[in-house]
Formats: structure tokens, C-alpha cells, sequence
């Protein structure tokens, strides 16, 4: 089963988005993007469900850069989601690597159903 | 407090409220201002012990009169606490930005409640739980209609913002 990580700092949205995911994926959480970024190195997820904007040092663009960056994590398919719904927020997002941009309020099935996809096409086996 | 790993987060913690140039205020389970740390006052130019023991909606409301809109609410669901808001050292003022960008603010701030109804309405219409799980996520779902109807309240008011 495909590991994802889904790292928000609202404890409501992590939930709704373990339940939409976890009969498809194996769930991991962090709620800020330090956190994530020590779970990174350890559990190697397939793909990071990646709020933008987070408290503390490092924001989710600044990860998402970060990830994209290192040639060890760079495969890790990453969805940003994110409340700033503007073209240049999105635009952003996509060219500091993430490979799709979800603004909320977003559909937590259509999320899966996105990395269903992605999983399948992106990371075989 | 057990062991080490308690101290040492126990003490980070504490440095972290003392001395952060983030203005940091704490609600607690019943929805009320507990505490403030020293930069908020510097924050917001709000003193603190007249928050200390306001509810929530109340709260908002003053950082709205002083006119603080660049703050942030973290919802928390453990230790006593049901969030914290974070506000900028340079969290400046309404009168200070544009139409545009204060309509861009209230969205941002609209779409995270709007986002866990529509997460969980949709998850409950579309999936078979059991009815205390059923129970848990319809109050999880009141909770959030509650925030955002503080948020359009305080925040789309046309009587105190003049878009």
C-alpha cells in the first residue's frame, strides 16, 4: 500500500482527509512542516498532502522547495492544498515543484480519487 | 512532568511564549481567552488583561476595533485548549490596505471552516459509518459553521468595514 503523508496544522482538515484516504493509502500526519520534514527523511512517503500555509518557521511552499530540491525526496509526488486561491499563489506552488494545487474548499473524494490516479501513473508497483 | 523530553518541551514551550515577537493568545475548551503572551501587547497595542476571560466572538471583535487583521486562528484539540491566534508584529491595519487585498484576506480566512463543512458534509453523504463516528463528525461539522459564522460576523461587517 502507497504511504501518504498528509501534513496540516488544522487537526479537522488532517481528519477529513485520513478518512477520505485511508482505505486506499497508508496514512502518516505531522501538523506543521518541521515535523514533516523529520517524517520525510525516515518514512519516505509516495506522495505529501501539503498545506501551504502552516505556523512556525517553515511554511509549506518553503518544504515543498525543500523536498523538491533534493534528488533523494525529489519523486515524492506532492499535492499542495491551500486557501489562497489566486492564479500567482497557484502558479507558485507549481514552480517551486508540487505537482498539483488544490484550493480549498475542495473535495476530500476527488482528492483521492486524484492521487489514485497519480499513484497509479507516477509510481507503479 | 516524567521525564526529560517533558522538561525540555515544557521549557521550549515557555521560552517560546516569553520571548516570541509573535503576538500569541490562548482560548480555552469553553471558548474564552486564558492567557496572552507579552507580545501581544506590543502586537496590537491591546492591554492584556482586558482579553483575559473574553469569549471568542468578543475577542475578534476587538482585534477588529484596533484594527489588527493580520492574525492567524490555529484550532488545537488537546490540552485544554481549543486554539491559539497568532498575530504579527506588523500585523498593521485595515484603513493601511488595499480593497482588494482585504476582500483576499476574509476569502483566506473563509475557506478553512468552508473546507472541513464541505469535507465533512461530503464524507457523510457519501460514506457508511457507524453512528458514533456519524455523531463525532455532525459535531465536528456544527463546530466548524459555528467559526465561520463568527468569521462573517466580525469579519463582514459592513457597519465597521467600509469595503
Amino acid at each position: 500500500m502507497k504511504k501518504v503523508l498528509i501534513v496540516d496544522d488544522q487537526p479537522t482538515m488532517r481528519q477529513i482527509m485520513r478518512l477520505a484516504l485511508w482505505s486506499k493509502f497508508e496514512i502518516q500526519e505531522a501538523g506543521d512542516a518541521y515535523t514533516a520534514n523529520e517524517l520525510i527523511k525516515v518514512s519516505r512517503p509516495d506522495a505529501i498532502v501539503l498545506d501551504v500555509m502552516m505556523p512556525g518557521d517553515m511554511d509549506g511552499y518553503q518544504l515543498c522547495e525543500r523536498i523538491k530540491k533534493d534528488p533523494e525526496l525529489a519523486s515524492i509526488y506532492i499535492v499542495l492544498v491551500a486557501a489562497c486561491g489566486q492564479v500567482e499563489d497557484q502558479e507558485k506552488g507549481m514552480a517551486l515543484g508540487a505537482n498539483a494545487y488544490f484550493v480549498k474548499p475542495f473535495s476530500p473524494l476527488e482528492l483521492m480519487c486524484h492521487l489514485t490516479s497519480a499513484m497509479l501513473i507516477d509510481a507503479p508497483g | 512532568m516524567n521525564n526529560m523530553n517533558d522538561f525540555i518541551s515544557h521549557e521550549v514551550l515557555k521560552a517560546s511564549w516569553i520571548h516570541s515577537t509573535c503576538g500569541i493568545v490562548a482560548i480555552d475548551v469553553s471558548g474564552n481567552v486564558s492567557s496572552a503572551n507579552p507580545a501581544f501587547a506590543s502586537c496590537t497595542d491591546i492591554e492584556i488583561n482586558t482579553v483575559i476571560g473574553m469569549s471568542e466572538a468578543d475577542f475578534n471583535h476587538t482585534l477588529l476595533n484596533a484594527q489588527v487583521l493580520d492574525f492567524r486562528r490555529v484550532e488545537l484539540l488537546v490540552d485544554g485548549f481549543r486554539a491559539i491566534y497568532q498575530i504579527r508584529l506588523d500585523s498593521g491595519s485595515i484603513s493601511q490596505i488595499s480593497p482588494t487585498a482585504k476582500l483576499s484576506h476574509v476569502a483566506e480566512l473563509l475557506r478553512e471552516p468552508l473546507a472541513s463543512i464541505y469535507g465533512f458534509t461530503e464524507l457523510l453523504l457519501t460514506q457508511n459509518y457507524d453512528e458514533d463516528t456519524r455523531i463525532g463528525l455532525t459535531t465536528a461539522l456544527f463546530e466548524q459553521v459555528e467559526v465561520m459564522s463568527n468569521l462573517i460576523n466580525e469579519q463582514l461587517d459592513v457597519r465597521k468595514v467600509n469595503y
